[in-house]
């Protein structure tokens, strides 16, 4: 008997007779081989997605921010709305890398790279929208509080915006740390593969001359331990922070206790489903199958089911306290009845439809294990998200406290530009890091294969022991139960 | 060791960027986006007008809120009116009243004025003895109590308003009050050269 306990209920995350090695080729493949053909198509409309985006940004900066659809009533529109959009994704690469490893959740291991990557690369779109919606953004270093010779001016602490500033930079400086420290195993590993000599440079470089030694290891794992206690507030407080742009205010519908837990709810239902969208496709397209299984999309299923749970608590409960206060303002706001039969009605009940009815099909087994269904659901989701962060910002903007200052807002095409922009950056971003990065934590992996992996689970089941399995015949002359004797050994005993 | 180079190489380039600036004519701006007036401002060359000058002459015989022409006009005649006639039209006597602080406070002014546009030729005292004479830089300034030229109030407040001689007008320097008020301090050390 195996000396391990691990209950058999438990899925395997590993399928397949995987090896140390075999985990290793196989995060290596994408890195080694080469692109494509379909690579180069996908980049190449994500390359001229984000340069039709950066022209309508330099329109923007040079010509004015009234190229824009804002208006003097809707001063914000598009581009908070894809701020907060970008920096809601960007939540659950922490929250898989961070809460789930608090939470010793073995499967985060085979998705935490790809959804840290997307958090670095979204918080990267989000931050563009500070500073390219700004009618000066060349003055935008004054948002910093560094001595001048203005009498030395300072900027005013009381200003969620200013919070952002910090919010957003310490995010994305924590997430990027945090981010390359699990890097380091994984680059040395492709470091050490390398046979071009300037790959073997490159990785020599990325991977911080990593050597694994007992003592950088046990360093290595109080680290990831710290940085994660650290992420997790980081988390919740950033997209709080960002709440508090608009619940600070005095805005009817935008004034609301109920945001900051509500926004990170949001957050990591949104970023949750931009990874899923991510892994369906990347499972496939880099032969992730055996280590992307349809247990994960499950798992990220279920939190998508419990965020989007409590994102739709928090409807009723704005809709319910929307009448239950008795203000005639609140009558019209994002999530009101004037909302759902007023002029933005479609946009409410796109948000209604989008994150509130056709998530709740996952409490369907059959559906939440389902990778096409997952896939739909996970970019409805993102649409409906995009329209929350929309209603609350715009419909609560077009119907203020003075009817007379009533409006409508439309887009221009720069600001759908600028939109489609980010999202090319950021799928540039995403298949240069998918061609280049170790996509899957392998050193991670390689610590639950014996745990969780498939093999060594019916091993265990079938009373056999572990000694030896470890050992790979590719890589090593022991001589043990690695899967080439067992397969003689099933050969032999029937 | 290597740190200190580094640190070395960054002041080098800060320096040489900041030597870029030239003393001798105006210094780099960074966004200068509300720095050149829109609008006109006072005294700017402008190619709006005519002969280049933001300062247009108003039209001739136009009367301001608040200003009132003066009526005896540049000639000798007109200097014997005022001097027989014009009078400081506020009630005003600086002999009766010389403990009014009123008066005190009007006179200050007028001391104050006369010592910043007048003394420099009439000397402080009035006596014709101020530091261009004294330099030897003008000549032929008369004192105040000089008894051929018997200066009224209604003379000294036409001299300040025309000129006379080699005098200039401060027309442009003092306005109608402040002419009076010099025109009453100049009275007062009339008063005080004669009385010594």
């Amino acid at each position: 008997m195996a000396s391990h306990y691990e209950a058999p209920i438990r899925e395997p995350l590993v399928t397949g007779e995987k090896s140390y090695h075999d985990v290793t080729v196989d995060v290596a493949a994408p890195v080694e081989g080469r692109a494509n053909k379909q690579w180069w198509i996908v980049f190449s409309i994500a390359l001229v997605a984000f340069l039709w985006g950066l022209g309508c940004i330099i329109y923007t900066v040079s010509t004015g921010i009234g190229v824009w659809g804002l208006n003097k009533t809707v001063g914000w529109a598009w581009d908070i709305t894809n701020f907060v959009w970008w920096v809601g994704i960007g939540h659950a690469g922490t929250l898989i890398s961070a809460v789930l490893l608090l939470f010793r959740q073995k499967w985060r291991m085979a998705v935490n790279r790809s959804a840290e990557a997307m958090t670095i690369f979204s918080v990267v779109q989000a931050g563009l929208f500070p500073i390219i919606h700004m009618g000066r953004p060349w003055l935008a270093y004054w948002v910093l509080p560094i001595p001048n010779q203005f009498g030395s001016l300072w900027v005013n602490f009381n200003s969620p915006l200013l919070w952002d500033v910090f919010a957003i930079s310490t995010y994305l400086s924590v997430s990027l740390v945090f981010w390359w420290t699990g890097l380091l195993p994984d680059f040395a590993m492709l470091r050490d593969r390398a046979v071009k000599p300037f790959q073997k440079k490159i990785y020599s470089l990325l991977s911080f001359g990593w050597s694994g030694r007992a003592k950088d290891w046990q360093r290595f794992e109080e680290v990831s331990l710290v940085l994660a206690g650290l992420a997790t507030p980081l988390v919740l407080s950033v997209h709080t922070i960002v709440s508090f742009d608009f619940a600070t205010s005095v805005i009817p519908g935008w004034h609301s206790t109920i945001y900051p837990p509500y926004f990170v709810a949001g957050a990591i239902f949104s970023g949750f489903a931009m990874v899923l969208t991510l892994l369906i496709i990347m499972r496939k397209v880099s032969n992730l199958e055996a280590y992307i299984t349809r247990g994960h999309i499950e798992y990220m299923n279920k939190v998508i089911l419990l965020t989007g749970g409590i994102v739709s608590v928090a409807y009723i409960t704005e809709f319910f306290i929307a009448w239950y206060s008795g203000s005639n303002y609140e009558d019209y706001t994002y999530l009101s009845i004037g909302a759902a039969t007023g002029p933005y009605w479609w946009a409410f009940w796109a948000l209604i439809i989008c994150n509130f009815i056709v998530p709740q099909t996952l409490w369907i087994k059959k559906l939440r294990r389902n990778y096409m269904w997952s896939f739909i659901v996970s970019i409805v989701i993102n649409i409906g998200m995009w329209f929350e962060r929309f209603d609350i910002i715009v419909i609560n903007l077009s119907k203020g406290h003075l009817p007379s200052s009533w409006t409508m807002f439309s887009p221009t095409f720069v600001d759908v530009g600028i939109f489609l922009g980010t999202i090319g950056f950021f799928f540039v971003l995403f298949l240069l890091y998918a061609r280049t990065f170790p996509v899957i934590a392998q050193a991670e992996v390689k610590t639950i294969l014996k745990s969780s992996g498939e093999r060594y689970k019916r091993l265990r089941e079938d009373g056999n022991s572990l000694v030896g399995t470890g050992a790979d015949s590719r890589t090593s002359d022991i001589v043990g139960t690695t899967k080439e004797n067992l397969d003689q050994d099933t050969k032999n005993n029937s | 060791m290597r740190v200190f180079v580094k640190i070395a190489i960054v002041l080098g380039v800060v320096t040489l960027v900041a030597s870029c600036q030239n003393t001798s004519s105006r210094n780099y701006q960074y966004m200068p986006n509300m720095y050149e007036s829109v609008g006109y401002e006072t005294y700017q060359e402008t190619s709006a007008f005519r002969n280049g000058k933001e300062g247009q002459l108003p039209v001739e015989g136009t009367i301001a809120r608040g200003h009132m022409p003066y009526e005896y006009p540049n000639t000798l005649d007109g200097y014997n009116l005022a001097k027989a006639n014009l009078q400081n039209p506020l009630p005003f006597d600086a002999y009766r009243n010389a403990d009014s602080t009123v008066t005190e406070d009007y006179l200050k002014k007028g001391e104050d004025l006369f010592d910043i546009y007048c003394a420099v030729c009439h000397g402080t005292k009035g006596n014709g003895k101020g530091i261009l004479v004294d330099r030897e830089k003008i000549l032929g300034v008369p004192s105040y109590d000089d008894a051929g030229r018997a200066i009224t109030e209604g003379s000294v407040y036409h001299v300040i308003r025309y000129g006379l001689n080699a005098m200039g007008s401060y027309a442009n320097q003092l306005n109608e009050e402040e002419r009076w008020q010099v025109t009453e301090y100049v009275m007062t050390l009339k008063h005080d050269l004669e009385n010594k």
